[in-house]
């Protein structure tokens, strides 16, 4: 049968904006700064001619940038860790909860992601700060003598990140609870399972793939995270997104920021996969 | 756990999520030169030291620009899109599905610095608007792709043959099938691609010319240095317009927004 070019044309013509916005604009960079991270440094310019493998080499030269990169990490596996545990109960309620609680939860969960990362951030630094609301109530109550030093440090960056990111660890795993068939939690506690052993056999493993996506999204989303680490941990610690962004903003070093922008990204995919496969295996075993 | 436990438990996490955005709020209305608590008695006093700044008014009207032409550009292109991806895409629905949400599954910075050294490659530059606007373009996509292909689930493509056969031409079938039913969908996506543009943060940073500064770059250089209470009224409005947003859509227009 012969179809006529124009319809079969027609469809194509769809996806074609779509397709080529993301194909200049998305791949193309992409492509463009895994070459720009071999490229020389230059002198006034961002980058000079040539090509050179020197900019990894600044980078596993000096133990600063690789102490960075473990710090960096380790804020994202408290984050996201602390993210679970603080998120599963408010999942849970989310998808099993009374009817009332949800509607209200959910929209409390939601709201904080349509308030701009900068003004959250803000709000950070009103409540930790050396003269924030924390340090002064607890001061005024006279159970410290001295600020808690809450900001400019990594438990700062922690507390806000959780916030920030929170809302991304409860909603995968709501919809993954919510597709769990309720029968089968209420065919184990009939045959005699306890809540707590219902939920650590059903429950718990049935809402995996949730937990995973929840904790990879987290984890992801706080590796490149930059407002609010730049704006709680101030010049004090720095995270690698941070030292990037500010060594291509401040200091022009396209090809050396390149370098260390695809290592963190290397890093953090390496972490994925190893944290899928180990997941995975166990949601099998 | 106890059940009476279990919702407490909830409760102070939810007071956690609210508590940054609540005290920006409540620092709004202080009366007194610097952020303290209690506030130093109720006072409007910041929002007019707010509205008689015109750094902050001028970024005002750079982002709510860039925000709208973002939403159109994205609202047409994501539309698109997600027709093709409803009723075209035949094997490929799954690449087409990750390749239009990847703007939203790589990381953000990443794709700022690698714009950026894009426009400076081809030779926009960031003197004009272009690369901004592309960048937020980029991000909102999968916004709108994803609440318009949610509306699309029902759609059956026999209505569309249906009309074919009564002599209905493409546009018409178009305008008066399809994007009736896409409509909810297609609204919903574009409010919420001006909510992210909006809020955007590090692609406008990376992105942004001299003298070009979106409302939360803006805010965010004012709080490298300031620290009076003016941050916390200019806060106040922009977590007032978006709530006004979304409170429109759900509410009066009794869309349900698809954010995931």
């Amino acid at each position: 049968m012969n179809v006529p070019p124009k319809k079969r044309l027609g469809p194509l013509l769809l996806i074609a904006p779509a397709a080529i916005l993301l194909g200049v604009f998305l791949v193309l960079p992409y492509l463009n700064i895994v070459v720009m991270s071999f490229r020389m440094p230059g002198q006034g310019t961002p980058y000079g001619p040539g090509f050179t493998l020197g900019n990894y080499g600044k980078f596993f030269s000096d133990f600063f940038y690789i102490q960075q990169v473990i710090n960096t990490l380790w804020i994202g596996f408290l984050t996201t860790f602390l993210c679970l545990i603080l998120g599963y109960p408010v999942a849970w309620q989310l998808a099993r909860g009374a009817s009332a609680f949800r509607a209200v939860g959910y929209a409390l969960v939601l709201s904080p992601l349509l308030v701009g990362i900068v003004i959250r951030s803000y709000g950070w630094t009103i409540l930790l700060g050396n003269n924030g609301i924390i340090n002064r109530t607890l001061t005024g109550w006279g159970l410290i003598d001295g600020p808690l030093p809450l900001m400019y440090n990594a438990l700062g960056i922690i507390i806000a990140l959780v916030h920030v990111f929170l809302p991304f660890m409860i909603l995968p795993i709501m919809s993954a609870i919510q597709g769990i068939d309720p029968s089968l939690e209420a065919a184990a506690r009939s045959l005699g399972a306890s809540k707590v052993t219902s939920f650590r056999r059903i429950t718990l493993p049935l809402s995996l793939p949730g937990i995973q996506a929840g904790c990879i999204l987290v984890f992801v989303l706080s590796l490149s995270a930059y407002v609010t680490p730049s704006l709680i941990g101030g010049l004090r610690v720095k995270t690698m997104a941070v030292t990037v962004v500010d060594a291509l903003i401040d200091t022009f070093q396209w090809p050396f920021g390149s370098a260390l922008a695809l290592m963190l990204s290397v890093t953090g995919a390496i972490v994925v996969v190893i944290f899928g496969r180990l997941t995975v295996m166990k949601w099998k075993a | 756990m106890s059940k009476p436990f279990f919702t407490v438990y909830c409760l102070i996490i939810y007071a956690f999520l609210l508590a940054p955005i609540a005290v920006v709020v409540i620092a709004s209305f202080n009366a007194g030169a610097f952020l303290t608590f209690p506030p130093q008695g109720l006072s409007f006093r910041w929002y007019l030291v707010f509205f008689n700044n015109e750094v902050f008014m001028r970024a005002i009207r750079t982002s709510l620009w860039i925000a709208a032409m973002t939403t159109v550009i994205s609202g047409i292109i994501g539309t698109m899109a997600a027709m093709f991806y409803v009723t075209h895409a035949g094997r490929l629905k799954e690449t087409v599905r990750v390749a239009m949400l990847a703007p939203l599954l790589l990381p953000e910075v990443l794709t700022a610095i690698s714009l950026l050294f894009f426009v400076y490659s081809v030779g926009l530059g960031t003197q004009n608007l272009v690369g901004m606007i592309v960048g937020h373009v980029l991000i909102t996509l999968p916004f709108v792709f994803i609440n318009v292909s949610a509306s699309m689930e029902s759609y059956d493509p026999a209505w569309s043959l249906a009309a074919q056969s009564l002599g209905a031409g493409r546009f018409t079938r178009f305008r008066r099938i399809m994007l009736p039913l896409i409509k909810p969908g297609v609204i919903g996506g574009c409010l919420f691609a001006f909510i992210i543009s909006f809020d955007v943060f590090t692609i406008s940073f990376m992105l942004k010319g001299v003298g070009m500064s979106t409302l939360p770059i803006q805010l965010f250089d004012y709080l490298r240095t300031n620290f009076t209470p003016e941050a916390a009224a200019v806060s106040t409005c922009s977590i007032v317009l978006t709530m006004a947003v979304v409170i429109i859509s759900e509410k009066v227009l009794g869309l349900r927004i698809h954010r995931f």
